[in-house]
């Protein structure tokens, strides 16, 4: 990949929208359903902490990418290989859950319903299924679509 | 201004080296022909010889060589001609002969007399030159002056070309027209198919498309440049898993499809070719290619999207705008496609797009002189062209055998390995490396704020620009520049570097450890020829320096690596059209040269505009353009898809706009082996 900035942006939002978003709604279906915390019944009743969290990680992504696009000015080829993306990705992911241990969401609901082994599980699971398409997507499922993507630094759109 | 009269060495070259066969004089000024049939001035009498080949233009202030349409052609040193000024500094080559300017200034009585055929089955009918007359057999050179053919003005395709826009309908009435295409592409091959395929999968019918060039098989040109550099099917290209000329999506990569291929037959090492790309560079070494491998998904799809019915065999010689907004293609077709008697042609196109890539090698001119006057031996050669003889030379014995390699690109690299091989079967082979310059660890080039990686000498990178000028940062950058800021960008980015490979360091490392190879730096002050109990060899006197006393090198063969020719004033073609339509020109690196021609951002010429007709450019020809990559396989799928797309915005007949959903279901038709 070689990104410039608005194309890291405009990626992730792309990436979200696509992949985070229709996963994240089945994981908040999930979390609504039998034996979920929050809501204990079956029923179309969905929560909305898995967008929580998938907005949590898509902001820090959009914080955290003026930072990688400022290392890779120190790069001659101006790129960003595929494992720097795998890597960060994960980073990105640890400071989401540091994050949320800290007590970023805690203004949604209590501590105690909120900081449990099971939601951290949950949490990274979550993160495993959209990070895995991402990634995927980054790879070579984009350009499919967008044929144009791969010239544009990442950015959407005609030329 | 010439001087009469002038004398021509002619060469033949058998299985060795090249023997002198005759001394021919041309008293006065004429068009002397030159070909296999007896009515021709200057017969070269073998069947690779066309029945008129060539022709030699005679005039008070210079000699030219024009090409008749021949089939085995008309070269000028190592660059194709189709009409050129000859100089006399390279010898005009058709087939095995080779025409050499002795004098033309300093011709003296005695040097006329000089004419002693080294075979008797040559015979010479010149006037002013003896005729030794002895029975002719096989081969024979024949030199008589008859009538001298057409001027200039009257031969095909000025003949038609009057005015800088001609007729349509008298086109189209005359005996030359073949007929009309909505799409027309120049060159024929691997710019010129990536163009077809996009417009192919955008919509376009096979019908509607025409390619005119010299060979059937689009990677002709690339194939031989890469056998002759020693890259067989098996080694691998420097170009990217996603550079794929095959595929406009550039997925699934070649290393993905190496991968599948591998597993199928249940080797897991083909893993690594995934790993290659996702810790491309700084995990592990970069994946590129097999060259076999690029050719044949190439084959496939050129099946797939209907190549061969799009192709014209012929060699393109002109190109005029019409007066109906189009633009008229002039060519030759191959001596078996002659209609009565007639082998040129001109068909019409709405849309052109001109990709006729290098137009010749390069040799540095101290190694040119060297050949000029020693054109018997063949101890100097340009990497691209075939010197498989060097190679079979020296690993026949194990007698010590030098060989110095010129420059430090990635051909360089290559040819160094392949003498690396040599070396299994004769240990006596020593490699000299020259270089121009010794490069120090931080004496990279730089831009901005990073700095490329020197190893040995050499600078070291992926691809032969930084990867981001394919499509990121760097990309943005030249093409949004003006042209002078632009021309400063290609400075600090260009320059020669070789890919950084684990085999080639390793080749490096032992070679400097034992001896058997050696880097030298400078330029070469004399070469000359000296005979040696080994037979000649090449005597070098290499300037270092200014401060250190000059280096003695003798070697048995010179491998110039220092590339091919970029400037399209090599061309004909390209040289009258740049002058016709005054066509702009980018700057070119490296002091005030011109570069290629200038294009837009879509790559269009916009100086050929003609009304709503449209002609676009790729390849090396766009040189120092909106994109740095144009030579590239992933340059020209950005070139092709910058024009084809500019054509959608248009209304261009049945090109797409390309969204998402016919990408993907184009996609699945390409996945499935389907016709777009």
């Amino acid at each position: 990949m070689v990104p410039t900035l608005k194309g890291r942006w405009l990626t992730r939002i792309l990436l979200f929208l696509w992949i985070g978003v229709p996963i994240t709604f089945l994981f908040s279906l999930y979390v609504a359903g039998p034996g979920s915390p929050a809501l204990p019944y079956i029923g179309w009743h969905y929560d909305l902490l898995p967008f929580q969290i998938l907005s949590l990680i898509l902001l820090v992504g959009l914080v955290m990418d003026p930072v990688y696009f400022y290392a890779q000015q120190f790069r001659w080829e101006r790129d960003w290989p595929f494992a720097y993306f795998f890597f960060f990705s994960i980073i990105e992911f640890v400071i989401v859950l540091a994050l949320v241990w800290w007590g970023v969401l805690d203004f949604t609901r209590s501590r105690s319903e909120l900081h449990t082994s099971e939601n951290y599980l949950l949490f990274t699971v979550h993160f495993g299924c959209v990070f895995i398409l991402s990634f995927v997507a980054v790879l070579g499922l984009i350009q499919i679509f967008m044929i144009r993507w791969r010239f544009k630094s990442g950015e959407w759109g005609r030329m | 201004m010439i001087r009469f009269p002038i004398l021509l060495d002619i060469y033949q070259r058998g299985d060795g080296p090249l023997k002198r066969v005759e001394r021919i004089s041309l008293p006065e000024t004429g068009d002397y022909s030159i070909g296999r049939l007896s009515e021709n001035q200057i017969v070269l009498d073998t069947p690779e010889v066309s029945k008129r080949h060539a022709t030699l233009i005679v005039r008070e202030d210079g000699i030219a060589v024009s090409d008749r349409g021949s089939t085995n052609r008309t070269y000028i040193g190592d660059t194709e001609v189709d009409i050129s000024p000859w100089d006399g500094a390279l010898p005009i080559r058709i087939a095995q002969f080779e025409i050499h300017l002795v004098a033309h200034t300093a011709a003296s009585a005695s040097e006329t007399k000089v004419n002693v055929p080294q075979d008797n089955a040559t015979r010479a009918l010149a006037s002013g030159t003896p005729a030794p007359a002895p029975a002719p057999r096989g081969q024979s050179i024949e030199v008589a002056l008859n009538a001298p053919s057409a001027p200039d003005e009257m031969r095909f395709p000025r003949n038609v070309f009057k005015s800088e826009i001609v007729s349509a309908s008298d086109i189209k009435s005359s005996e030359y027209f073949a007929g009309e295409s909505t799409y027309l592409t120049v060159g024929a091959g691997l710019g010129s198919f990536v163009w077809a395929d996009h417009l192919r999968i955008f919509g376009v019918s096979k019908n509607d498309i025409r390619a005119i060039g010299d060979d059937v098989t689009p990677y002709a040109n690339y194939q031989r440049l890469c056998r002759n550099s020693q890259i067989p099917p098996h080694e691998r290209l420097r170009s990217n898993s996603q550079s794929t000329p095959d595929n406009i999506w550039g997925f699934p990569g070649y290393a993905s499809r190496e991968t599948w291929k591998d597993l199928k037959e249940f080797r897991f090492g083909g893993l690594t070719h995934i790993f290659q790309v996702f810790g491309e560079a700084s995990l592990a070494q970069t994946f590129t290619p097999r060259s076999g491998e690029v050719f044949k998904s190439i084959d496939s799809e050129a099946q797939r999207i209907g190549w061969r019915e799009m192709f014209v065999a012929g060699r393109v010689l002109g190109i005029r705008k019409t007066n109906d907004e189009r633009y008229a293609v002039a060519y030759r077709v191959p001596e078996d496609q002659a209609r009565g008697g007639v082998r040129e042609r001109i068909m019409i196109g709405k849309f052109l797009h001109i990709s006729t890539g290098y137009p010749a090698t390069r040799f540095t001119d101290d190694l040119q002189a060297f050949k000029a006057r020693f054109p018997e031996e063949a101890r100097v050669f340009n990497a691209y062209e075939n010197h498989e003889v060097v190679y079979r030379s020296i690993e026949q014995n194990s007698m010590p055998a030098t060989i110095v390699v010129r420059g430090r690109g990635i051909v360089a690299s290559r040819i160094i390995q392949r003498l690396y091989e040599a070396r299994s079967k004769n240990k006596n082979i020593t490699i000299v490396h020259q270089m121009r310059n010794p490069i120090a660890k931080n004496e990279g080039y730089r831009y901005k704020r990073a700095q490329r990686y020197v190893y040995n000498h050499i600078e070291n990178q992926a691809f032969n620009w930084p990867k981001g000028t394919w499509g990121g940062q760097l990309l943005r950058e030249t093409d949004r520049a003006s042209p002078e800021e632009r021309l400063k960008i290609y400075e600090a980015l260009g320059g020669t570097t070789t890919a950084d490979r684990r085999d080639w360091r390793n080749i490096i490392q032992l070679g400097l450890g034992d001896g058997w190879y050696k880097p030298v730096f400078g330029h070469f002050e004399t070469l000359e020829l000296v005979k040696t109990d080994q037979g000649p060899k090449i005597q070098m006197r290499l300037k270092a320096q200014p401060n250190q006393p000059p280096v003695e090198v003798v070697a048995d063969y010179v491998v110039d690596c220092t590339g091919l020719i970029g400037d399209i004033s090599h061309s004909p073609l390209l040289r009258d059209l740049v002058e016709t339509y005054k066509l702009p020109r980018t700057l070119g690196v490296g002091g005030g040269k011109v570069g290629g021609i200038f294009v837009t951002s879509d790559f269009e010429i916009a100086a050929l505009r003609n009304g709503s007709g449209r002609t676009y450019a790729a390849g090396q020809i766009t040189l120092g353009g909106p994109q740095p990559g144009v030579d590239t396989f992933l340059g020209m799928q950005y070139s092709a898809l910058r024009s084809v797309d500019h054509l959608a915005i248009l209304g261009a007949p049945n090109v797409s706009l390309f969204g998402p959903l016919r990408s993907f279901s184009q996609w699945i038709k390409w996945c499935t082996n389907t016709k777009p």
